[in-house]
C-alpha cells in the first residue's frame, strides 16, 4: 500500500504506530495457542526490526506470510475462529513490513484495531479488555502522532499528548455508556458465531473412557451457582448433563432423537433447591442442571431424559434462573422400546463382564424383579468398594475395556467405572445408562458461591428399577468419594505444594472473575430490560428503547455541542457582561460601532437618550477604569458586573 | 461548493470565526476508521460481546469528541490583519496573516492555504503570523483571495475547515523588462546620451543609507573600516535622471510599463537620483531610495490595465 503521494513518517510517528500495533496484538497473542502465540511476536519483532531502514521487498514478505499461514495451518487447522483470529495476528505480525508513509501508518494503526476485537471472540475476561484499552489509547496517541506530523507540528510532550487522547475519551464517555447500556441489543444474533477449530475442553455428547482425562486437570471454572434456601449437600451436587444411551463397544452415545420428546413423568421429593446458575460459554446449547430440573426458565427445556438444553448455542456467560429437586420416581413406566434401547449392548465386546452378569442375574433367582435387579446393583458396588483403585494413570484401551478393567486392571477413573458398570448391569437384563455433567464443587467464602470447576467433571450411572424408575448410582463414589465431592484439601483452588497461602488470592480473584461476569458479560437484551425496571420502564418494546436511547444520546451529544459553544464564550465575566450590554443597545439601533471607544459611544446614547445615556457612560467610565486603571478590588469587579448585568436601555 | 460557503462576501478584518462558518466533516482516514468501528459494532452487537461493544463504543466517542475538538482548534480563531510587501508580477507574494485568539486554547496544526499553496502554523496565546505564498500574475491592486483555514488535529480523522475573505488588496509591481536598452540621458547631458557602466571605479565611498542596493555595497571596504560603505556613484553621474513615458513610445503599451520598471531598478541599483513622468499625472519628482521606488513603481503599477485612456494622452 505505499503510496507515492503520501508523506514519509517521522522516526517518532514509526515508533508510535509499530508500539500500538505490537500493544493491539499482544492479547490476541495471549489468547492462541502458545507456540502461535510466541512465533508471531517473535516473528513481529523481527519484522519491524528487518524493515526498518527500508521496506521489505515484496517477495520476502510474501514468504514470511506463506510461512505465518503454514504454521497456523498446523497449528489450528480447520476453519473456525481462532483460525482466523490466528491469520488476523499472522498479518498484523507483517504489516509493519510495508508502513513507511503516514497513510500505511494509518491503515497499519486502523487495521490493528480489529485485534483487540478478535480477542473478544476468544476471551472476554478483564485482563483481555485492560489489554485492549491500552492498545486503544496507544493507538489513539499514534493517529495523534500522525496528524501532528500531517499539520507539521511540534512535538508535544508525551505528557500532554496522553492528556489530549485521554480528554477524547472523557469527552466521548457519556455518549458511550449510554450507548453501552440502552442500545437496543439483539435477543438471537442475526448470524453466528463460527465454532473454534480447536476444541476447547468441556462436557461432549459422547463419551469414550480415558477421553475425560484433559478436562479432569483442567481447573478453570465451568459454572458458578448461587443457591437461595436450601443448599445441597456436597453428595447431592450432581450437575446433569448429557446422558448417554448407546454404546458401540468403545464410545458412549447421546441419545439425540429423544431430544424431541417432553420430560418424562417425574415425581419429586420435596420442594428442591432454588438456585441460578452462570455458566461459561459452553460453544453449544449444553447446559448443566443440579439433579433433576423441575423448573427451567425461558431459553431452556429439558428433554426425555432430563438433560438440559438451551435453545441456542451459548458463546458468552448465561445465566439461568432453575429449580431441582432429588426424585422420588423418575419414568416410573419405561416404555418398551427405551427399555430395549437401555439394555442393548454391541455383540462380541467385553464377553466375560457379560458372562458376569448373566451369571449375576441366574445367581439372583426368583426374588421380586424389583428386589433382584437392587440386589444386584449392590452386589455390583460392593464388589468394586472392595477390589478397585481410582486413578488418573491408565493405559490406552484394548479392545474390550470393558472386560480390561473388571478382570485385570481394576482401577481408573469416573469414565470407567460408570462405563464398565452400566454395561454390567445391562449384561445382567437391568436398564441402566451413563450420565455425564459434573460432581461437587467448591463454595467461594468470599461471595458465598459455588465453583464448579472443569475438573469436577464426571460421568456416573442410572440404573431402572421397576416402581422407583431411574435411580442415581455412582460407582466411582464407591471408590473415591474424596475425588468426587471435593472432600480432600488438595483439591482446593489455589493450594499449591500444600500450602494454603494462595487459597485467599484465588477466592478473592474468582469472585473478582464473577462480579466482572456478572457485571459486563452476563448484559443482555433480557437484562437491559430489567435494569429500566426500577425507572418505572419495564417491558420496553424496542422501538421505545431506541427512542430513550436516541433521547439520551441526543442529551450527550447536546452537552458535547455545549462544550463547542462555551468554547466561544468570552472568558472575562467582565467583558461578557459589556458585551451583552452592547447587544441589548444593538437591538435598539444604538449599537456601538467598532471604532467607537466605550465612553465616546455612551456619549452619543446620552444625546438622544439622557436618562438611560447618563448611567451608561458612568457605567463606560468603571469598565475602562476596570480594564485600563491599576486593579480593582475583587469587590468592586463583582460589583460592577452586576451593575452592567442590570443595566437596561 | 466554494461558492455556498460562509463568508459569502468580502469582509472588513479583524475576522472573528465562530460556529456558523467553521464546517467539520471526517478526512477520508476518518471514514476508514468510521467503516472499522462500523464493522466492530455490528460484530459486537450480533455476538452480544460485551467487551467488543463497551471498546467500540469508547472509541466510536473519541473519534466523535475528535471532530468537536477539530472545530474547537478553529472556534474563536481572529483573522486580525492581512498584509504583503509589493513583489514584481509573476513573483510570489510572501502574505502575512496575523491571527490571535480570545482565548488561551492551544491551537496547534493550522493549515492556511488558498489553492495548492498552504503554510502551517501553531497559535500561541499572544497571536502569530503565518506566511503564506501567494503566485502573482499581473501588476494592479490584486484582491486577497477566499483563504481556507484548516485543521486535522489532533486525530486525523475530521477536518475542520473556514474560509476568510478579507476585503482588501495588495499591490503588485509591474514585472520588469528582462532586456531593457540602458537609461536614458540625464536631464543635464542631452545630445550626449551615455551607457550606464556600473563597473566604473567608485570616486567615493559612503555610509550606508537604508534602502541602498546590496550591490552597491563595498564589501572589501566595508571589512577594513568596520561598517557599511556604499560606492557613490551620485558624484560622478551628477545630473538627475527624467524617466519619461514618452521616451518609451512605439513599444506596446504594457512593454512600456515594464521597460520604465527595469529603468527605475536600474537607477536604483545605480545609486541614481530619477523622477517619473507619466501620462495625465503630475510629475513624481527625482529622489532615490526605497520609499520613492516604491511611490514610482506603485504608480506604474496603478496605470491602468487597458492602454485606451492614455493612447489620448499620447497623442
Amino acid at each position: 500500500m505505499a503510496d507515492a503521494h503520501s508523506p514519509q513518517m517521522g522516526r517518532a510517528a514509526r515508533v508510535q504506530v509499530q508500539l500500538a500495533a505490537a500493544a493491539c496484538l499482544l492479547p490476541l497473542l495471549l489468547q492462541l495457542p502458545a507456540s502461535l502465540g510466541i512465533g508471531f511476536g517473535l516473528g513481529a519483532l523481527a519484522v519491524i526490526a528487518a524493515s526498518w531502514r527500508r521496506p521489505m521487498p515484496a517477495l520476502l514478505r510474501l514468504m514470511l506470510g506463506g510461512c505465518a499461514l503454514l504454521a497456523v495451518a498446523l497449528v489450528a487447522p480447520g476453519i473456525g475462529r481462532d483460525t482466523a483470529c490466528a491469520v488476523l495476528a499472522a498479518m498484523l505480525a507483517l504489516k509493519p513490513a510495508e508502513t513507511s508513509t503516514l497513510r500505511d501508518g494509518r491503515s497499519l494503526v486502523g487495521f490493528g484495531l480489529f485485534a483487540p476485537f478478535a480477542t473478544f471472540l476468544l476471551d472476554q475476561g478483564p485482563i483481555s479488555l485492560l489489554l485492549a484499552l491500552a492498545a486503544v489509547l496507544l493507538a489513539l496517541l499514534a493517529l495523534q502522532r500522525l496528524a501532528a506530523d500531517e499539520g507539521e507540528v511540534a512535538q508535544v510532550s508525551a505528557r500532554g499528548a496522553t492528556v489530549g487522547v485521554v480528554r477524547l475519551f472523557a469527552l466521548g464517555l457519556p455518549l458511550a455508556l449510554a450507548a453501552f447500556w440502552l442500545f437496543p441489543r439483539l435477543p438471537t444474533p442475526l448470524w453466528g458465531l463460527p465454532q473454534r477449530s480447536i476444541a476447547t475442553p468441556g462436557l461432549s455428547d459422547t463419551m469414550t473412557p480415558g477421553g475425560m482425562f484433559d478436562l479432569l486437570l483442567d481447573d478453570s471454572p465451568a459454572a458458578r451457582v448461587q443457591f437461595f434456601g436450601a443448599t445441597p449437600a456436597p453428595q447431592q451436587m450432581y450437575w446433569r448433563g448429557p446422558v448417554l444411551w448407546d454404546f458401540d463397544g468403545r464410545t458412549w452415545r447421546q441419545a439425540h432423537d429423544l431430544q424431541r420428546y417432553p420430560a418424562a413423568p417425574m415425581q419429586s421429593a420435596g420442594a428442591g433447591w432454588d438456585y441460578r446458575i452462570d455458566l461459561e460459554p459452553t460453544e453449544n446449547s449444553q447446559l448443566i442442571a443440579l439433579d433433576l430440573p423441575t423448573q427451567l426458565p425461558d431459553g431452556a427445556y429439558a428433554s426425555r431424559d432430563y438433560t438440559p438444553w438451551a435453545t441456542a448455542a451459548q458463546y458468552n456467560v448465561s445465566r439461568w434462573r432453575m429449580r431441582s429437586a432429588p426424585p422420588v420416581s423418575f419414568e416410573a413406566d419405561l416404555p418398551p422400546p427405551l427399555r430395549a434401547r437401555a439394555l442393548a449392548l454391541p455383540p462380541g465386546y467385553n464377553p466375560r463382564t457379560v458372562a458376569l452378569g448373566r451369571q449375576w442375574r441366574r445367581e439372583a433367582g426368583s426374588a421380586a424383579r424389583g428386589r433382584a435387579d437392587a440386589a444386584i446393583a449392590e452386589r455390583a458396588l460392593a464388589m468394586i468398594r472392595r477390589d478397585f483403585a481410582y486413578t488418573l494413570n491408565v493405559p490406552p484401551a484394548g479392545r474390550n475395556e470393558v472386560d480390561d478393567f473388571l478382570f485385570d486392571r481394576k482401577e481408573g477413573y469416573c469414565e470407567h467405572f460408570s462405563s464398565a458398570f452400566v454395561v454390567l448391569m445391562r449384561a445382567s437384563g437391568i436398564p441402566a445408562r451413563v450420565v455425564t455433567g459434573y460432581a461437587g464443587a467448591y463454595r467461594n467464602p468470599i461471595g458465598g458461591y459455588w465453583l464448579v470447576r472443569k475438573s469436577d467433571a464426571h460421568a456416573w450411572a442410572e440404573v431402572w428399577l421397576p416402581a422407583r424408575g431411574w435411580v442415581r448410582v455412582d460407582p466411582t463414589a464407591a471408590v473415591a468419594p474424596e475425588r468426587v465431592y471435593d472432600t480432600i484439601a488438595d483439591r482446593q483452588p489455589g493450594r499449591i505444594a500444600g500450602l494454603d497461602a494462595l487459597v485467599p488470592v484465588f477466592n478473592a480473584g474468582d469472585w473478582l472473575r464473577r462480579g466482572w461476569n456478572d457485571f459486563v458479560l452476563g448484559f443482555n437484551a433480557q437484562r437491559q430490560q430489567s435494569l429500566l425496571k426500577p425507572l418505572g420502564l419495564d417491558k420496553l418494546g424496542a422501538s421505545a428503547l431506541a427512542a430513550l436511547f436516541g433521547a439520551i444520546a441526543a442529551l450527550a451529544l447536546a452537552w458535547m455541542a455545549w462544550l463547542i459553544a462555551r468554547g466561544e464564550r468570552q472568558r472575562d465575566p467582565l467583558l461578557r457582561a459589556w458585551h451583552a450590554l452592547e447587544a441589548r443597545y444593538r437591538r435598539l439601533g444604538r449599537g456601538r460601532a467598532p471604532h467607537e471607544a466605550a465612553q465616546r459611544w455612551a456619549a452619543r446614547v446620552a444625546a438622544d437618550r439622557p436618562r438611560a445615556g447618563e448611567h451608561l457612560a458612568a457605567l463606560a467610565r468603571r469598565v475602562s477604569d476596570a480594564r485600563y486603571a491599576p486593579i480593582a478590588s475583587r469587590e468592586a469587579l463583582r460589583e460592577l458586573v452586576r451593575d452592567l448585568r442590570r443595566h437596561r436601555p | 461548493m466554494r461558492a455556498l460557503t460562509r463568508p459569502r462576501a468580502l469582509e472588513a478584518l479583524p475576522a472573528r470565526l465562530d460556529r456558523h462558518r467553521i464546517y467539520v466533516l471526517p478526512t477520508a482516514s476518518g471514514l476508514f476508521f468510521g467503516l472499522l468501528l462500523g464493522t466492530m459494532l455490528l460484530g459486537a452487537l450480533n455476538f452480544n460481546n460485551n467487551p467488543a461493544l463497551l471498546l467500540a463504543l469508547l472509541l466510536a466517542g473519541a473519534a466523535l469528541a475528535s471532530l468537536i475538538a477539530a472545530h474547537m482548534q478553529l472556534s474563536g480563531l481572529r483573522i486580525d490583519a492581512v498584509a504583503a510587501e509589493p513583489v514584481a508580477a509573476g513573483e510570489a507574494l510572501h502574505l502575512r496573516i496575523a491571527l490571535a485568539a480570545d482565548d488561551a486554547r492551544q491551537r496547534r496544526g493550522l493549515r492556511i492555504a488558498h489553492e495548492e499553496h498552504a503554510a502551517h502554523v501553531a497559535l500561541d496565546p499572544r497571536g502569530t503570523t503565518a506566511e503564506l505564498r501567494l503566485p502573482t500574475a499581473r501588476r494592479g491592486l490584486m484582491p486577497v483571495p477566499k483563504l481556507e483555514l484548516s485543521t486535522v488535529q489532533p486525530l486525523g480523522l475530521a477536518r475542520a475547515w473556514a474560509y476568510a475573505w478579507p476585503a482588501q488588496s495588495l499591490l503588485v509591481y509591474p514585472a520588469p523588462e528582462a532586456q531593457a536598452p540602458p537609461l536614458p540621458v540625464p536631464a543635464g547631458e542631452q545630445g550626449h546620451p551615455q551607457a550606464a557602466r556600473a563597473g566604473d571605479e567608485p570616486h567615493h565611498l559612503r555610509a550606508y543609507r537604508p534602502g541602498d542596493a546590496p550591490r552597491s555595497v563595498a564589501w572589501k571596504a566595508s571589512a577594513r573600516h568596520d561598517n557599511l560603505l556604499v560606492r557613490d556613484y551620485e558624484q560622478q553621474r551628477g545630473g538627475e535622471l527624467l524617466l519619461d513615458w514618452q521616451h518609451t513610445a512605439g513599444l506596446p503599451y504594457e512593454q512600456r510599463i515594464r521597460r520604465l520598471a527595469r529603468w527605475i531598478d536600474d537607477a536604483e541599483r545605480e545609486g541614481r537620483r530619477y523622477a517619473l513622468q507619466l501620462p495625465a499625472q503630475p510629475v513624481i519628482a527625482g529622489d532615490q531610495g526605497a520609499s520613492h521606488r516604491h511611490r514610482c513603481l506603485r504608480a506604474l503599477a496603478l496605470l491602468p490595465q487597458d492602454a485606451s485612456p492614455l493612447e489620448q494622452a499620447d497623442g
